[in-house]
């Protein structure tokens, strides 16, 4: 669709924020949406603060983080969104409160609106049977930072417009993205192609095969930027956790896709990575 | 004089293997051009062939006949543990499973010790001669697959299965995996550079090995390697490339 979209993102969480962010940036008007005026409120300090981190390092003037910002309007009320053309929710990652939401934003906006999920882990497909209209509803699979991580998944679920997932897939790479259109299979494309890189690493330090520290070691001199162990620990082992969860029982249980009893020890006991200061590395606070 | 090196298997992998041996200067000598103990600058024997189990045990017979007893021999394990190979061998306890992969690229080598060879301080002299040659040794335990190989084709196998159910197209996938994970490659053109054989050996080897539905091959590679799709050097893998001179573009 034209670059005028009036675009509308759900949820001012890290997600949500980011994708605001990359919205304003490339240059459209973004209505920010959430549910209280706390978690919005909070959400547009982090953008501001990442805005103007971007200003002092000279990759941003004055002028355009002041118009990005402009670009950005928070709601609290759905019934402001009326005149969008395209809705990305990024909020808790439950069936029931996305499909809650979608099913209130649907009698507020144009029948012609595109409306998009940034879920990763849940069907696509489920959400959208909430909509008397689920053929305009598609994934937009952001990548965390979403404003800098340049991969969106465009993901056409049972019930969605080829049409309109290819718009959107052309709209995203005119905002200067990378999209790549996907099937609503658990996981999508990355998040379930990656698995093994996750999964398999657990199962090899359990055989007995090689310590932590010698897998990330191998597969860091193999060409990837870091290691599964380190990566996990970067990302939250926790997080990291719920993904393979998600895509195991996605797949009724495929043995290909199980996850290894280790990880989820690590989980019971807190040792998340970095963000607890011990996960499989030890870190100082 | 110049050390030797007695190399058994086939190209592409046995041409890398080559090229790191002229780069260290050292002799590369073949089955057939190795006469029976006339051998005392051979050094060690590298078997870069993955499969089948039959052949490479004859070859590695024959190997062992050709050189001094204490001579390490180190077998490609993608597809095999060592303990299993080296039960053929009059001298098992100086064979290690290596993974012959990114041989240039990478500056640490792969290798496992069969359960023969625990307690042989014989055993020691393969390991020394990796670092003699400048790599950091990464010793592991015996299961097929290694770290690297293992990893790897357990990605390019949920590729392969995603493509056959038409969830992504293979530059999709591709694109989707090196620009939303960073990943030096995406897992198709990366299984074209190194082998499709490859990638089927190491899965077949872990399926067998240990016995459990998650390693199961994706029968799209089985299809790929029956019809000799192999990769770049076949000039077909997932992708169409013009006909490789030998020699040249190694993985």
């Amino acid at each position: 669709m034209k670059a005028g979209q009036i675009c509308a993102v759900l949820g001012a969480g890290t997600m949500g924020g980011g994708i605001a962010q990359f919205l304003a940036t490339a240059g459209c008007e973004t209505f920010l949406y959430d549910i209280d005026e706390e978690p919005l409120v909070k959400g547009l300090e982090s953008i501001r603060a990442r805005l103007l981190r971007l200003e002092e390092k000279k990759k941003l003037s004055r002028e355009a983080r002041e118009s990005v910002i402009a670009r950005i309007h928070p709601v609290t009320d759905l019934s402001s969104l009326s005149h969008v053309t395209c809705v990305i929710e990024a909020v808790v990652e439950r069936l029931e409160v996305k499909r809650e939401l979608f099913a209130g934003v649907e009698k507020v906006v144009d029948d012609q609106a595109w409306l998009a999920t940034n879920t990763s882990s849940l069907s696509v497909t489920e959400i959208a049977t909430v909509l008397h209209r689920p053929e305009r509803m598609m994934g937009l699979h952001f990548f965390n930072p979403a404003m800098i991580m340049p991969l969106v998944e465009v993901v056409s679920g049972e019930r969605t417009d080829e049409k309109v997932a290819k718009q959107a897939a052309e709209w995203m790479s005119n905002l200067g993205k990378e999209a790549v259109m996907v099937k609503d299979t658990p996981g999508f494309l990355v998040n379930r192609v990656a698995r093994p890189f996750h999964n398999e690493a657990y199962r090899i330090v359990g055989d007995g095969v090689a310590e932590k520290s010698q897998v990330d070691r191998i597969l860091r001199e193999a060409g990837f930027p870091m290691g599964p162990f380190e990566l996990q620990d970067l990302i939250g082992i926790d997080i990291n956790y719920a993904a393979s969860v998600a895509v195991y029982e996605g797949n009724f249980q495929d043995p290909r896709f199980r996850p290894h009893p280790a990880q989820r020890k690590l989980v019971e006991s807190g040792a998340l990575g970095r963000k607890s200061g011990r996960g499989h590395y030890t870190y100082d606070e | 004089m110049m050390n030797e090196v007695l190399l058994i298997g086939e190209a592409p992998l046995a041409e890398e293997v080559h090229q790191f041996f002229r780069n260290k200067k050292v002799k590369v000598r073949t089955l057939s051009e190795v006469p029976p103990y006339e051998n005392g600058r051979v050094v060690a024997v590298m078997d870069v062939t993955a499969g089948p189990l039959e052949s490479k045990i004859t070859d590695l017979q024959m190997a062992e006949r050709l050189v001094a007893s204490e001579v390490p021999i180190f077998t490609s394990t993608l597809a095999y543990c060592a303990t299993r190979l080296a039960a053929n061998l009059e001298h098992p306890e100086r064979l290690s499973g290596f993974s012959p992969l990114l041989l240039q690229e990478s500056g640490v080598l792969e290798i496992s010790q069969p359960l023969q060879a625990e307690d042989a301080p014989v055993w020691e002299k393969g390991v020394h001669l990796w670092e003699s040659w400048g790599k950091r040794v990464e010793i592991l335990g015996d299961e097929p697959g290694l770290v690297f190989p293992r990893t790897w084709a357990l990605m390019v196998n949920e590729a392969a299965w995603l493509l056959t159910e038409r969830g992504a197209e293979s530059r999709d996938i591709d694109r989707a995996m090196k620009q939303g994970t960073r990943h030096p490659f995406g897992p198709l053109e990366w299984a074209d550079r190194i082998g499709i054989d490859q990638v089927l050996w190491i899965l077949k080897g872990l399926f067998e090995e240990l016995g459990e539905d998650r390693y199961r091959p994706a029968p799209l590679l089985r299809r790929m390697v029956y019809a000799n799709r192999l990769g770049r050097r076949a000039g077909r893998g997932f992708y169409q490339y013009e006909k490789m001179e030998v020699g040249k573009g190694h993985a």
